[in-house]
């Protein structure tokens, strides 16, 4: 029993002396983010938009699409034509980029955003549709012609555009630790 | 006519400042209500910042990035008063919106009788000092009990139980700590210990060894801290008795913890950290309002602060203990300890070591 006591005795002092040195020199892996960010690959996967010149309204998108995110939407252009176009759920995509594969025109925009956070329920609402009810058939909407206006053609700015780009490093003391590839 | 208004005047505002201007000094400012804000605002950043940085975190940052997210409990406290105040269905509602307020007086309560510098005895009777801080500082915890009982929410009775369970365990130890060292000091006049401390050149921490340590642990199982943080254990009861409060109400919650270890902190220093010794005012410097209780006030309340910055950092440490595991030290490990203190106080004053 007492043998037990001293061992609890020692972690107690272990421990707190093992707080102290951590605080006396802090080993932080915390990504700092919106200052520094990770350097993606080049073939990493973000949100993308549709090139509404290039569509040609084929729904091989819709109906490859895993798990239905896409579904096409009937619109009519300036000319009185009618005429196809995806529309995507954010809340649903799996960012498989099967729709971007399988597109016969490459008619899709990708970019490496995939970060993307919005200020109000409203802007998440008209980027993205209605969150909440899934799959969504946009063209029972009133207003799904001014949502996919906003949609397509322009992917999502990149909110971590202007910060330090790092890479992550396997540190045998530290563990993980951060090097902008600039530096040696 | 108008010599004697002025004397009047001149009479009535030298007795203000002597007799009435210090008791507000002492309530409002120093160890009252600002410094009480102030201590506040900063331990609970200091709390998340020490244990950030310790977990390899940054924690708070963004609010005043340059002063390191110093600001970020102002901002929490801005955010706790535009929220609404919820009263819920099935609450009793008398009961549960005057269980804060009460909690907030009688956490405060405490600092009036606990002296921080020689002047206090001019200003508050000090004779009875510790006998009148050991019941106010017991009385809090009814508090939290009717509030948990007062939401009508399963979480906030099981951590109201939880504290009853715990406030029973280790009321003795914290009455043995400091009864032991009413008899060392034979008085329960703290600005007497204090004196017994300066006059012997020995901290209470050295005479008593015992009794501080089982003070320390009293006064982290009290304030919540780890590894006692079990009424609050939020990955277990959510928030415990204040599950249901939100807006101010809920900030007179998170908040009453650290008034009881800044009042528990002043205690400990006064009684075993040698109070303002560094600072031995002269009978007459004593008696003035500089000399008597602002300087002698802060060395107190550094010795205390650096006390409250340990116990703030043990939350990076600890993980937290179980119901049981707590109860069992406090009747067991803690109570023997109780007993050891006072035994030893007496080995000390009988053989006349001290």
């Amino acid at each position: 029993m007492t043998g037990r006591k001293n061992n609890r005795i020692r972690g107690h002092v272990d421990a707190l002396a093992t707080g102290f040195k951590y605080l006396a020199e802090p080993n932080r892996m915390t990504l700092n983010y919106p200052d520094e960010s990770m350097n993606l690959k080049d073939n990493y996967r973000g949100f993308f938009a549709v090139k509404d010149k290039t569509c040609i309204g084929c729904s091989l998108c819709e109906i490859v699409c895993p798990p239905k995110a896409i579904s096409m939407l009937d619109l009519t252009d300036a000319g009185g034509k009618k005429k196809k176009r995806p529309m995507i759920d954010w809340g649903l995509c799996i960012f498989c980029y099967f729709c971007v594969d399988i597109c016969p025109t490459d008619a899709f925009q990708t970019s490496q955003v995939h970060d993307k956070a919005f200020y109000s329920e409203t802007e998440y609402q008209t980027v993205h549709g209605e969150p909440m009810q899934y799959p969504y058939d946009y063209s029972k909407r009133p207003d799904y012609k001014e949502i996919y206006e906003s949609f397509h053609d322009v992917a999502p700015d990149d909110p971590s555009a202007g910060s330090k780009k790092v890479v992550p490093k396997f540190d045998k003391k530290r563990g993980i630790k951060y090097e902008h590839p600039g530096q040696p | 006519m108008i010599q004697i208004l002025s004397l009047l005047v001149s009479v009535s505002l030298l007795s203000f400042i002597e007799y009435i201007l210090p008791p507000i000094l002492y309530i409002i400012v120093f160890p009252g209500l600002i410094v009480v804000l102030l201590m506040l605002f900063f331990m609970i950043w200091l709390e998340r910042k020490v244990a950030a940085k310790t977990q390899l975190r940054f924690g708070p940052l963004y609010v005043s990035k340059r002063f390191g997210g110093v600001i970020q409990t102002v901002a929490d406290l801005i955010r706790f008063s535009f929220q609404e105040f919820i009263i819920p269905a099935g609450a009793d509602v008398f009961a549960y919106i005057q269980a804060p307020g009460l909690l907030m007086a009688f956490g405060l309560l405490p600092l009036i009788f606990i002296p921080v510098g020689p002047y206090y005895a001019n200003i508050f009777p000090a004779n009875y000092s510790l006998l009148i801080v050991i019941p106010l500082i017991i009385i809090t915890p009814i508090y939290v009990i009717l509030l948990g009982w007062a939401s009508d929410n399963k979480f906030s009775f099981v951590g109201s139980i939880r504290e009853a369970f715990l406030v029973i365990s280790y009321e003795i130890p914290l009455i043995l700590s400091i009864l032991s060292m009413i008899l060392l000091y034979g008085s329960v006049n703290a600005i007497n210990g204090v004196s017994f401390q300066i006059g012997r050149g020995i901290p209470g921490i050295v005479l008593n060894p015992i009794a501080a340590f089982l003070f320390l642990v009293v006064m982290i199982r009290t304030t919540g801290r780890f590894p006692f943080e079990i009424s609050e254990a939020e990955s277990e009861v959510v928030m415990g008795p204040y599950t249901e409060y939100s807006a101010l109400f809920f900030g007179i919650g998170m908040s009453l913890p650290y008034i009881e270890l800044y009042s528990f902190s002043l205690l400990f220093s006064v009684l075993f950290l040698g109070g303002w010794w560094p600072i031995v005012p002269s009978a007459a410097a004593a008696s003035g309002v500089v000399g008597g209780l602002l300087l002698p006030g802060l060395v107190v309340f550094i010795k205390a602060l650096i006390v409250m910055a340990f116990l703030v950092f043990l939350r990076a440490v600890y993980p937290r203990y179980r119901i049981d595991q707590a109860i069992t030290v406090g009747w067991d490990q803690a109570l023997y300890l109780g007993f050891a203190a006072v035994a030893l106080s007496i080995a000390l004053v009988w053989s006349g070591l001290v």
